[in-house]
C-alpha cells in the first residue's frame, strides 16, 4: 500500500512541507494525534506532528535533521509514495470553550501543531493567541504557513530580532501572564524551552499542555521506549500524550532520554550525507 | 507392536560458534530420511487412547499425520495436521512441545518422546519445497464456498490469523486490521530470525492472501477505525491484539538510558531489522555487558539477539533453574551460545552514569521456599543481602499485559483487571458480534493457544451469523 505525496515544499532552509495521501488516518485525526511513516522498506518508524488534515491527506512540518527526514527531502518527489502512513496515533486534546488559548511554539513540530491545535480552539470559540518562535529572519517560515490565519492576537519572535521580538516565546508568554491574558496554554517544541515554561507557568496554577517528544520505535504502546515520569508514574508518550500537563513532567529525565540514540544518529547521518555528496546532491 | 527405539534420532545444528555470529536459523530440521527415521519410533498409539492428541492444545491427530511420513506421504500427513492447524511451519519450531504433545508421549516414559515438533515442522518444510503445499492450497480453494458474510479480524498475529484462515475456508470474506506495517504479530516483530525465520512467516501469510483474505496493515482499531465502525461494515468482528504492552520494573532507575524492554529491543531488531543497522535506519544500542532480567522464552530470545550483537550476556532471574519458563530447547540453545545465569537474584535497583546510561544493577539475593504458589513455582523471600552487578545494558523480560488502546476506545467491552478481555465459553465479548481470542483473554500464553482461541472463535463467528441470519429471515 503506497502513500502518495501530492505537495513538498521549503519553509526554511531547515525545515520543509510535505502532503502525503493517507485518507484513512486524515478522517479520525484529531488535534494532539501524531502519525508514524516510513520512507521505504528499510526506513525506520518516524513518528511526525500533523499540520493538517484535510481532504485525505496529511500534512507535515520536517526538519532536515536525521536520515529519514533527509531521505524524504532529497530523495522523494511529489507523485511518490512512502512505504507506510499509520495514525492517528496518541490521546487528542480536549477542544472545548477555555478562553484566552494560547499555543506557543520554537520548532519544526511545535509549529505544525500550533496552527493545528489553534484552529479547533478557534472554532470552539476561545480567543487564541498563537506565539511562534524562530531562529533569525531566514528560518521564519512563509507567511502561508504561520498561525496567524487561525489567531485572534498573533507574536512572532527571533533569537535575534532580525524580524519580529527580539528572545523567544517564553518572554512573550510573562508578558500575557501579567496582563491576565492566558486561561490554558499549549506548547510544542524544543524540550529544553518547554521544561523552562512548565516553571514560568507553576507559580500562577495557569493550565499548561505540551507536547513531550521521546524517541518510539511502534508509536502504539507496544516498546515502552517514550516511557516518561509522570507524577511519580511510568507513562508512555505514545499512548498516553504526547501532550501531557507539563506541570507533573520530570523535565530532567525527558530531556535525558531524548540523547539515547545521538551517537546513531549522527552516525546515520553522516553516512547518508557522504552519500548524497558523492551523487552531487548537496 | 512395534519394537521400542529409546532415543530420538537427532536434528542437525548449527554449531554454537558458528550460530553466535549471525541471525540464521539455528536448528536444520529433519531431511526426508531422518524423519521417516524418527517417524519409526512412533509406537502408533490409537485415536481414542493417544495422550498426545490431548495434550495438543489444538488436537492435531498426531499418531495419523507420523504414519503418513513413515509411509511417505506428505501430502496426506500435511492434510491431517492442516485439519486442526494452518501454521505447521511455526508451530513445529515454537511450540512447547516437551509441556505439550511429547510431555505426554508414550515413548518418553521409557526413552526420549518422539521429536513431534521437529517431525510437524518437517511436514510443513518438505511440502512447501516440492510444491505440495501449494496443491494441496489449490485444492481447498477450488472447494472453497464464497459470500457466507463478511468478518473483521483485529490483529494479524496467530489468532487472528488462524482466525482469519478458517473463516475463509468457510467461506466468509474476511479483512483483518494490523497496527503495524507488516503481518505476523509476534511471529513478526517478537520471535527473533534465528528461531523463526521471517520467510517462513511471509509464507504464511501469503496462503491466507490466496484463500482470500484482505489485510490491511497501518490500521489501528481504536484509533484509526472505531470498533463501532467495524461492526457497522462486518457480520462480526474478532479481537486478536495480543499481550503487546511490556510490563516494566517500578524500581528507581527506569528511565535511564539503554534500559530496554524486551519487547522494544526485540522489535528493533526483528521487525526493523536494526542488527543491520546502518543498512537499516533503525539503531539499537547495546553495550558489551548485557543483564536481561527474566527466564521466560522473550528472555532467552533477547538474550541469544544480544549474544549475536557481540556482547557478553548474563540472564538474571529471582527463583531457581528448575523454575525457569523458557522451552527447555531455548534454555539449551542459550547455554551451548555462552548466555551466563545467574539466580535467585531480584532487581532492586538501576542506577545510572552521568549521561543517564545504566552501568549497574543492584539485586537482593532470594531463596526458595518448600511451599509453592498457584502455578507450582517454589515461593521466594529476600535474603536481606545484596549484589550490585557492573553493566551497560539491561533488557527486562518479566512478562506483558493487553495494549489498552481497544478497550479505552470501545468502553462496551468488559475487562478484567489484569487487561484481559472478558469472554463467554463461545469467546464472545460483552459486546454481541464481537470475539476474542489469544494472549487478548489469556494475559500471557502461547503461540498455539491463540491459534486455538482463532479456530474456536471461527465456528463460533460462523454459527453467531448463522443464528442471526436465521433470525431475521
Amino acid at each position: 500500500m503506497g502513500y502518495r505525496i501530492t505537495a513538498k515544499t521549503d519553509l526554511s532552509p531547515i525545515d520543509y512541507f510535505v502532503e502525503v495521501e493517507a485518507p484513512h488516518v486524515a478522517k479520525a485525526w484529531k488535534p494532539g494525534q501524531f502519525v508514524v511513516f516510513i520512507t521505504n522498506e528499510k526506513g525506520e518508524r518516524v513518528p511526525m506532528s500533523v499540520y493538517k488534515a484535510e481532504n485525505g491527506k496529511i500534512g507535515m512540518f520536517i526538519r532536515k535533521l536525521g536520515k529519514s527526514s533527509m531521505q524524504l527531502y532529497y530523495e522523494f518527489t511529489v507523485g511518490d509514495e512512502l512505504y507506510s502512513m499509520v495514525g492517528p496515533l496518541g490521546k487528542p486534546i480536549k477542544v472545548k470553550h477555555y478562553g484566552n488559548v494560547v499555543f506557543a511554539s520554537d520548532a519544526v513540530c511545535g509549529q505544525a501543531e500550533n496552527y493545528a491545535t489553534l484552529k479547533a480552539m478557534k472554532e470552539a470559540g476561545n480567543y487564541t493567541i498563537s506565539i511562534q518562535s524562530f531562529e533569525d529572519a531566514a528560518k521564519v517560515y512563509p507567511e502561508e504557513f504561520l498561525a496567524k490565519p487561525v489567531a485572534d492576537e498573533y507574536y512572532l519572535t527571533t533569537d535575534d530580532g532580525s524580524v519580529g521580538i527580539k528572545g523567544n516565546y517564553l518572554d512573550v508568554v510573562k508578558e500575557l501572564i501579567e496582563k491576565d491574558k492566558v486561561d490554558i496554554i499549549f506548547a510544542g517544541g524544543k524540550l529544553g524551552t518547554l521544561a523552562k515554561l512548565a516553571e514560568l507557568t507553576r507559580p500562577y496554577g495557569i493550565p499548561t499542555i505540551t507536547t513531550v517528544r521521546q524517541i518510539m520505535v511502534d508509536g502504539t504502546g507496544m516498546c515502552g521506549s517514550c516511557r516518561i515520569l509522570y507524577g511519580g508514574e511510568v507513562r508512555f508518550a505514545c499512548r498516553d500524550g504526547p501532550m501531557f500537563d507539563a506541570h507533573k513532567v520530570d523535565w530532567e529525565d525527558v530531556l535525558k532520554r531524548a540523547n539515547r540514540f545521538l551517537e546513531q544518529e549522527k552516525l546515520a547521518r553522516e553516512r547518508y550525507l557522504e552519500e548524497l555528496r558523492a551523487r552531487g546532491v548537496v | 507392536m512395534p519394537k521400542l527405539i529409546k532415543e530420538r534420532v537427532p536434528t542437525p545444528e548449527r554449531p554454537p560458534e558458528e550460530r553466535v555470529k549471525s541471525f540464521v536459523e539455528v536448528n536444520l530440521g529433519y531431511t526426508f530420511e531422518l524423519a521417516k527415521q524418527e517417524a519409526e519410533r512412533c509406537l502408533q498409539c490409537p485415536v481414542e487412547y493417544a495422550p498426545c492428541i490431548k495434550g495438543c492444545p489444538v488436537h492435531i491427530n498426531i499418531p495419523a499425520f507420523i504414519a503418513k511420513i513413515k509411509e511417505g506421504d506428505i501430502k496426506e500427513a500435511l492434510r491431517i495436521i492442516w485439519n486442526d492447524n494452518t501454521l505447521p511451519a511455526v508451530t513445529g519450531r515454537v511450540c512447547p512441545q516437551e509441556d505439550q504433545c511429547e510431555g505426554v508421549c508414550v515413548v518418553g516414559k521409557v526413552g526420549t518422546a518422539v521429536n513431534i515438533g521437529k517431525l510437524e515442522r518437517f511436514v510443513a518444510d518438505y511440502a512447501h519445497e516440492h510444491g505440495i503445499e501449494e496443491e494441496l492450497l489449490e485444492e481447498m480453494i477450488a472447494g472453497k464456498e464464497c459470500g457466507k458474510g463478511r468478518v473483521a479480524v483485529v490483529g494479524a498475529g496467530p489468532a487472528g490469523l488462524t482466525c482469519a484462515g478458517e473463516l475463509a475456508k468457510m467461506g466468509y470474506d474476511v479483512a483483518i486490521f494490523e497496527a503495524l506495517h507488516k503481518s505476523g504479530g509476534v511471529l513478526t516483530y517478537g520471535i527473533p530470525e534465528f528461531r523463526l525465520p521471517k520467510s517462513i512467516v511471509e509464507k504464511e501469510i501469503d496462503k491466507l492472501r490466496k484463500l482470500g483474505v484482505k489485510i490491511l496493515t497501518d490500521h489501528v482499531v481504536g484509533k484509526t477505525v472505531t470498533l463501532e465502525e467495524l461492526l457497522g461494515e462486518y457480520d462480526a468482528v474478532f479481537i486478536g491484539t495480543g499481550a503487546g504492552t511490556p510490563r516494566l520494573l517500578n524500581i528507581p532507575g527506569i528511565l535511564l538510558g539503554r534500559i530496554y524492554s524486551a519487547n522494544e529491543f526485540l522489535t528493533r531488531i526483528n521487525l526493523m531489522k536494526a542488527y543491520e543497522f546502518p543498512e537499516y535506519d533503525t539503531p539499537i544500542a547495546v553495550g558489551k555487558k548485557v543483564i536481561v532480567i527474566g527466564a521466560g522464552n522473550t528472555a532467552m530470545d533477547a538474550a541469544r539477539s544480544a549474544l549475536r550483537l557481540g556482547s557478553e550476556v548474563t540472564i538474571a532471574y529471582r527463583r531457581g533453574r528448575e523454575d525457569m519458563t523458557a522451552r527447555i530447547e531455548e534454555i539449551g540453545h542459550a547455554e551451548e551460545e555462552g548466555v551466563k545465569f545467574e539466580f535467585f537474584l531480584n532487581p532492586v535497583e538501576f542506577i545510572g552514569d552521568e549521561e543517564g546510561k545504566v552501568k549497574a544493577v543492584k539485586f537482593e539475593k532470594m531463596k526458595a521456599l518448600d511451599e509453592r504458589d498457584k502455578r507450582g513455582k517454589r515461593k521466594i523471600v529476600g535474603t536481606g543481602e545484596y549484589v550490585t552487578l557492573p553493566t551497560d545494558t539491561v533488557i527486562i523480560a518479566i512478562g506483558l499485559e493487553p495494549n489498552r488502546i481497544i478497550t479505552e476506545e470501545a468502553t462496551g467491552l468488559r475487562v478484567n483487571p489484569n487487561g484481559t478481555l472478558v469472554v463467554d465459553e463461545n469467546l464472545m465479548t460483552s459486546i454481541p458480534g464481537v470475539f476474542a481470542g489469544g494472549d487478548a483473554i489469556r494475559g500471557e500464553a502461547t503461540v498455539i493457544l491463540a491459534m486455538g482461541d482463532g479456530k474456536k472463535a471461527a465456528k463460533a463467528i460462523c454459527d453467531y451469523i448463522e443464528e442471526r441470519r436465521k433470525a431475521s429471515a
